[in-house]
């Protein structure tokens, strides 16, 4: 029960988000969102391995982000007619005002809880294997990514072994965080000029192995459809199908 | 005689930004089952011709071609994108940079995806690759985790998880130490006379693959065959005898150095001293610890424990332009302002700086590239200098260059601290020896005592210079 996310096609996956998405986006009601919100966090609960901890910070930018839409709706909004429900310091708040509030707000919510769920289940080089392989991705990209992932620990390492050297050299570290992001360009330069080089080898590496960008003709890993996601897909849609109908009726 | 491989006719190449041909006229045969070496300084083009055979030239720099190239008794143009990889498989000289895959396995398997092989024959060649090249246990590791020698040892099972006639070496060994460079080649030798592979390689450090190479083929800085003869097993580069300059003030002391980072002990506590212009090498297998060590004296790591006393510690990475800042190179040696304009002016002159002092920092060679680094570390004020790896993927005439650069400034006061892997450069330069192993030190001693030792030379991964070139005997 706890790995039917992570086992998931990508692919299968990638796709009932979009569409999960793009569906919501033509509710304005603040119900369906609502539902949709909540139904998303029920099912990361359920069926995954998910870090809490890890979530709930990655979720305090988003959660402040609705915060802002919710408020600046409230404040700012047009004048769209309804009943006053509630003023304060000069400030009318009429109940549609409210509600279109609360949808923005809660459509934040749910978009981000929906990208997290996919981040926090999806394996990145499982991923990119299956949009090869479901979605028909060009090798040429999708190997290109692989590699730029394969790099970016090295460049973790190169980073910080610059930094420290040029710290040796006397390289003071700047007090305002404007001044920090300036000199910075002292430490990606060498760095970029290195990743030009290990970019040029490694694509260099992959064509001797006989790598020429053609669609490959088998797979080491096949990464399938089964029937995982076809339960999945049905819960998705049950999910969205609920929230859409039950987010209309409420209101 | 067995059939032709390689058929060069009068070939030239040139590289569209150039104005020189970088291969001028180059005619030979390599025939089936040859162990072939290729030879000559840095930048003659040795490389370039390792990427003609292997057709990743010209396409990928719109290089120009002249004359004739057969491979396989067949013009190289007449071959597809791609086909002629399946028969000639190389292996690049950086471990960093070969792979895009996660774990071992997953690359094998790409290899063999671009070659289209069938799913049900994948595994047991995959298999097959993992037994010849000893990686069974390491099927499931992610390759960004082993060490140089292993992703060294990975690519070559690429390569020969292709079934491949023909394996192009680029430098296989430049970053291996020397125990595991001496496995890699009697690996390689047993596995050249199974399959009867024709080899060729580019290669600086001859004298540890001994008697493999039966040819040798030497090119000349303006890309022409220097030399076409048979192989005889090489000394390695055998530099000057030197004096030593050791002074009798202290220039460091350390004593109880410890590093824990992340309750990971990587250095147990240890105490040694090193007196003014002596030069100490600091030696032990791949990931024992010699950098961390180096880091912590210099302050780049934090010491859990310890006091390191010294006259100003500087630090020369294995790539100096990490230490850059400027872009002159005047600015980059004055940049601290510990110096004044007669001090630095001086400094300039012994480092042979001042014809290139308007230059980018960036833009300049590698062994200048080091010099402008020691010139700004010694500015600093730091006359004990740490040195990483500066002998790795350096030809004979940078080692002596290099040589002459450390002896030069010790006799001067400056004292320094190497690792190295190249034992006949160590042997020819070191005053004292510090071996360290598995994070701890096991001691620091004379040279010339550990040369002989054999138990210790070998618990540290290490080979004796005597077994590979006469002039260790100095020593004796």
């Amino acid at each position: 029960m706890r790995n039917l996310l992570h086992d998931m096609n990508p692919s299968v996956k990638f796709i009932l988000i979009t569409l999960s998405m793009l569906a919501i986006a033509f509710f304005f009601n603040p119900w369906t969102p609502f539902l949709f919100w909540v139904s998303i966090i029920l099912l990361q609960l359920t069926m995954s391995r998910t870090k809490w901890k890890l979530w709930l910070l990655f979720m305090l930018p988003f959660s402040i982000g609705a915060f802002g839409y919710l408020w600046t709706t409230v404040v700012f909004g047009a004048d769209t007619g309804g009943t006053v429900i509630w003023s304060f310091a000069g400030l009318d708040v009429t109940d549609e005002q409210w509600a279109r509030a609360l949808s923005l707000a809660f459509r934040v919510m749910a978009f981000s809880t929906l990208s997290l769920l996919f981040a926090f289940t999806t394996d990145p080089v499982k991923f990119i294997l299956s949009l090869m392989q479901q979605l028909k991705l060009s090798p040429k990209l999708a190997y290109g990514v692989m590699v730029g992932y394969q790099f970016l620990p090295v460049m973790k390492d190169e980073f910080i072994q610059i930094q420290q050297a040029q710290r040796l050299r006397g390289a003071k570290m700047q007090k305002h965080s404007w001044q920090r992001l300036l000199s910075m360009r002292q430490v990606l330069i060498p760095m970029l000029a290195g990743a030009v080089r290990k970019a040029e080898r490694s694509a260099f590496a992959m064509e001797a192995r006989g790598f020429t960008g053609e669609p490959r003709s088998a797979f080491y890993r096949p990464i399938r459809i089964g029937r995982i996601d076809i339960l999945m897909s049905g819960v998705f849609l049950v999910i969205l199908f609920v929230s859409c109908a039950g987010g209309s009726w409420l209101s | 005689m067995p059939e032709e491989i390689f058929h060069l006719k009068n070939l030239s190449f040139q590289f569209p930004e150039d104005e020189l041909k970088t291969l001028n006229g180059i005619s030979l045969k390599v025939h089936r089952g040859e162990r072939v070496v290729l030879t000559g300084p840095s930048g003659c083009g040795k490389s370039t011709l390792l990427y003609l055979l292997n057709r990743l030239y010209p396409l990928n720099c719109d290089g120009i071609v002249e004359g004739e190239l057969s491979l396989f008794e067949k013009l190289a143009d007449e071959y597809e994108a791609g086909e002629i990889n399946h028969r000639i498989a190389t292996v690049f000289q950086d471990p960093d940079s070969q792979f895009c895959m996660p774990t071992v396995e997953e690359e094998l398997a790409f290899t063999l995806e671009n070659l289209r092989v069938p799913l049900d024959e994948m595994e047991p060649r995959i298999l097959e690759a993992l037994q010849l090249t000893g990686l069974t246990k390491l099927r499931n590791t992610v390759i960004q985790s082993l060490s140089g020698g292993m992703k060294q040892r990975v690519a070559t099972a690429c390569a020969l998880i292709m079934n491949p006639e023909v394996l192009l070496l680029d430098e296989p060994l430049s970053h291996l130490d020397p125990y595991t460079a001496e496995q890699f080649v009697t690996w390689l030798t047993a596995l050249q006379q199974q399959s009867n592979l024709t080899i060729i390689a580019v290669e600086h450090r001859l004298e540890l693959w001994k008697s493999f190479f039966e040819r040798e083929i030497q090119l000349d800085l303006n890309g022409q065959l220097a030399a076409d003869r048979q192989f005889t097993s090489k000394h390695a580069v055998s530099f000057p005898e030197r004096q030593n300059a050791i002074q009798q003030t202290k220039a460091l002391k350390v004593a109880q150095l410890s590093v824990v980072i992340k309750d990971k002990h990587l250095l147990a506590p240890l105490s040694f001293s090193v007196n003014r212009g002596e030069i100490v090498v600091i030696a032990g297998p791949n990931g024992s610890g010699k950098s961390t060590l180096m880091k912590s004296l210099c302050g780049i790591y934090k010491r859990t424990t310890g006091t390191v006393d010294s006259e100003g510690l500087g630090y020369v990475p294995q790539s100096p332009e990490y230490l850059f800042l400027t872009q002159q190179v005047e600015k980059e040696v004055a940049y601290s302002n510990a110096s004044n304009q007669i001090q630095l002016d001086e400094l300039m002159e012994s480092l042979r700086l001042v014809e290139i002092k308007d230059a980018h920092p960036f833009s300049i060679s590698h062994g200048q590239k080091r010099r402008v680094a020691i010139g700004a570390m010694l500015a600093d004020k730091r006359p004990v200098l740490l040195m990483d790896e500066p002998t790795s993927g350096q030809d004979a005439a940078a080692l002596l260059e290099l040589f002459e650069l450390i002896d030069q400034r010790s006799k001067e006061g400056t004292t320094f601290l190497i690792i190295t892997h190249d034992m006949q450069f160590a042997a020819s330069l070191a005053d004292s020896v510090l071996l360290v192993k598995e994070g701890e030190m096991t001691g620091k001693f004379a040279a010339k005592e550990v040369w002989d030792n054999a138990e210790l030379m070998e618990a540290h991964h290490l080979l004796s210079p005597k077994g590979v070139a006469p002039l260790a005997e100095s020593f004796a």
